[in-house]
């Protein structure tokens, strides 16, 4: 979809605020896609530098801390949901992340294995965690104000939500999990937005 | 012994064989997996060793920590394969994939892994790949179009589609590759006309793996137009050609503008075609030109320097120069009126000083009062017969007066009743002065005193001083002299004498209108046919 500047219209208000929540959808799946893309990068060099052998009898039940969520795992799954669903698992997905992201770039800060390139990258990837929050949970809001979605959605900052995260669960993780973990759970996220977006302003470059 | 060996052998060879064909059954493993639009996927087992007996191959998978299910469907994907369905395929799921394979042998299976079913997309290659030459507009180009595989779903989001496009000359090596995302066109502008082109698209989904390359697809880049290029070269060659004829037909003037003639010499005022028409008198002035020579205060001794004649014994005891005496006008022609001449043009060597600019001004006063003497003298003057002499003609006197009046010149046209005998000294002017830029004239009222005087003295004889060259014309540089040429009373010489419009005869305006010679010219010319010092030499004659 083409990148339009938000703008202020004045005469059609609805047509107005439409255009300005397809520039919001574009700007985070751009985020989504950056954000899976170092995901990857990083994953990626950990396997390369520190597993010996991919096919390692144990990795079939590796342990995301995020298993809990109920997530769509198709096409046909993310788009028979309600969008306040679809919307919610984004967002608990993106708060689950947060605290583990940053606890391993202040690993990778400290340890000398990993190069500078790396650390800058899993900064950036703690960074992005954050942002991309902030940027679903504005589209959430729109959403709602337009009248897309119901307020059912509630506020993913509650102490309720950041019990799920704060779970000790994810401190089990290794390195190497984790980075497994967050490259899928980031690719969920890019696609769940773009499933998002095409059910909601489909006339937007779908 | 040796044939008992061999046999021996033989026999355990084969009992070898026959042990190995009852071993274990070849193990099945899966070779590929594949999701070619991201909502299905399919998995390939080779089969292993099955000894020739008929097997039968079974997969059953298992998702995440759920219980093994059996293979969906065996047929779909074809021969040793399984299909799994929309239902069946979840992403970011990890699947376990057995297959077993069972015949007579026993049985055996192999485990695959499948962490996630994301890294087996690869979709299928592009389809409806058009490639159209686009003539019209300055340049032909190639604009190709093609469509995503059909069995894709772009609509909905979940599977973002990007292609990658290559294209190279059939003769040459090297592709060169466009990445488009998921654009469905390209013009291809950089093209060699006449070449053939091969044309290959691919594409990929959301950072799974690219499809093949389509089926080459060639196209002919059509020639340039040779009428065009008939056209063209015909409108280059005719200027050409025209050019060159051109400058073949005026390679004179080619040399001449190129090389430009060195010019000849030439006098600055000297019109070369006046010269061929032969005037003397124009090429004299041409070559003097306008130079006013700066006319030197002649000593007057030098201007005077005539041979007096004379019959009075007297006047030949007396000097000219000293006497100042009016002596007996007897005297031919220039004699009295030259020593009375003398006698006024000498009277103090103060006089010189009029060589200096600051008496100009008194030297044109006198000038005018010549003129207006001279005038007067002219409207007074009556034509008068004279024997031998040219009557003074009143016509011409008036055309002279007209003239007068129009130059500043002076000619003193001496009355007729104030010679009483003899040629009439009609038409001279006594030089006074000359300077460089005038020449004083006699004043008229002297001349006519001259005259009166010489009447006075009852000398009958005033000639006209034919010695004289005549005043023709003064205007306000110089004076014109007449050149005589010959002394004598007024007789038919005086048709040579340069007459000009102050003579007498009626047929004066058109022998000045003929007369051809040095001084018909005169008028305009500023010369006075003289040495540069000016010196008016008069043929002396008796």
């Amino acid at each position: 979809g083409s990148m339009k500047a938000a703008s202020i219209c004045s005469s059609d208000q609805a047509g107005c605020h439409f255009l300005s929540l397809a520039n919001l959808f574009d700007r985070v799946i751009q985020h989504s896609a950056r954000m899976h893309g170092i995901s990857n990068d990083l994953h990626s060099e950990f396997e390369l530098y520190f597993l010996p052998s991919k096919n390692q009898i144990g990795r079939v039940n590796r342990n995301c801390h995020t298993s809990t969520i109920l997530t769509p795992n198709g096409k046909e799954y993310a788009q028979r949901i309600a969008r306040e669903e679809l919307t919610e698992v984004i967002l608990k997905l993106l708060v689950a992340w947060r605290d583990p992201l940053w606890h391993f770039h202040q690993n990778m800060a400290q340890q000398l294995t990993f190069s500078h390139f790396s650390s800058n990258k899993s900064l950036e990837m703690s960074d992005m965690v954050h942002e991309l929050q902030k940027g679903v949970q504005k589209v959430a809001e729109k959403m709602q104000t337009l009248g897309i979605i119901s307020n059912s959605l509630g506020n993913l900052g509650s102490p309720k939500a950041l019990l799920a995260s704060d779970g000790a669960e994810w401190r089990l993780m290794n390195d190497y999990d984790l980075l497994y973990c967050f490259r899928r759970d980031s690719n969920k996220i890019q696609n769940y937005l773009k499933i998002l977006k095409c059910r909601t302003v489909p006339e937007h470059g779908c | 012994m040796r044939t008992r060996s061999c046999l021996v052998m033989l026999c355990v060879l084969s009992a070898v064989g026959v042990c190995s064909s009852t071993s274990a059954l070849g193990v099945p493993y899966i070779r590929d997996c594949r999701s070619p639009e991201k909502e299905t996927f399919s998995c390939w087992w080779e089969p292993g060793y099955d000894g020739g007996l008929p097997t039968q191959y079974r997969l059953y998978y298992q998702k995440e920590k759920e219980s093994f299910k059996e293979c969906p469907d065996y047929v779909s994907a074809g021969e040793n394969s399984c299909y799994f369905n929309k239902i069946h395929t979840s992403f970011w799921v990890e699947y376990t994939l057995r297959v077993e394979a069972i015949n007579a042998l026993g049985n055996s299976s192999s485990v695959f892994e499948i962490p996630d079913v994301m890294i087996y997309v690869k979709p299928d290659p592009p389809v409806n790949v058009t490639v159209l030459v686009n003539s019209t507009g300055p340049t032909p180009y190639l604009q190709i179009k093609w469509r995503p595989p059909p069995n894709v779903d772009t609509k909905s989001g979940w599977a973002t589609i990007k292609f990658e496009l290559r294209h190279k000359r059939n003769d040459s090596d090297n592709w060169e590759t466009f990445n488009l995302d998921s654009r469905e066109y390209l013009n291809l502008y950089n093209i060699e006309p006449g070449a053939l082109y091969m044309i290959q698209v691919r594409c990929m989904l959301d950072g799974g793996s690219w499809s093949d390359w389509t089926k080459t697809t060639f196209a002919k880049m059509p020639d340039i137009e040779k009428p065009l290029w008939i056209l063209v070269f015909a409108f280059c060659l005719i200027p050409l050609l025209a050019t060159i004829c051109i400058l073949a037909l005026k390679r004179e003037m080619l040399k001449q503008w190129v090389l430009p003639p060195v010019p000849g010499p030439k006098i600055r005022g000297v019109d070369v075609q006046l010269l061929k028409s032969g005037r003397t008198e124009d090429f004299a002035v041409a070559l003097i030109g306008n130079v006013n020579f700066p006319m030197k205060m002649v000593p007057v001794d030098q201007v005077e320097e005539y041979l007096l004649v004379s019959d009075s014994k007297e006047w030949l005891l007396a000097d000219p120069y000293t006497s100042e005496k009016k002596k007996d006008p007897m005297v031919i022609s220039a004699g009295l009126h030259l020593e009375s001449e003398i006698q006024r043009g000498e009277p103090s060597p103060g006089q010189n000083a009029w060589d200096k600019a600051g008496d100009r001004k008194d030297e044109e006063e006198r000038f005018e009062s010549n003129v207006s003497q001279s005038e007067r003298n002219l409207l007074n003057m009556e034509p008068m017969e004279k024997p031998g002499c040219p009557s003074v003609d009143q016509a011409a006197f008036t055309n002279a007066t007209q003239s007068l009046a129009h130059s500043s010149y002076v000619d003193i046209q001496q009355p007729e009743n104030s010679w009483e005998a003899g040629p009439t000294p009609t038409d001279y002017s006594r030089v006074n002065e000359v300077n460089g830029e005038a020449i004083v004239i006699l004043n008229s009222k002297n001349v006519s005193d001259g005259s009166d005087v010489q009447r006075q003295e009852g000398s009958g004889e005033v000639s006209a001083p034919d010695d004289y060259s005549r005043v023709k014309e003064v205007n306000s540089d110089v004076v014109f002299l007449q050149k005589h040429e010959s002394v004598d009373s007024c007789g038919k010489k005086k048709e040579e004498r340069c007459t000009g419009w102050t003579n007498q005869k009626p047929t004066m305006p058109r022998e000045l209108e003929r007369s051809k010679g040095p001084c018909s010219e005169m008028i305009g010319n500023g010369y006075v046919d003289s040495a540069p010092a000016f010196t008016v030499q008069l043929p002396v004659q008796v």
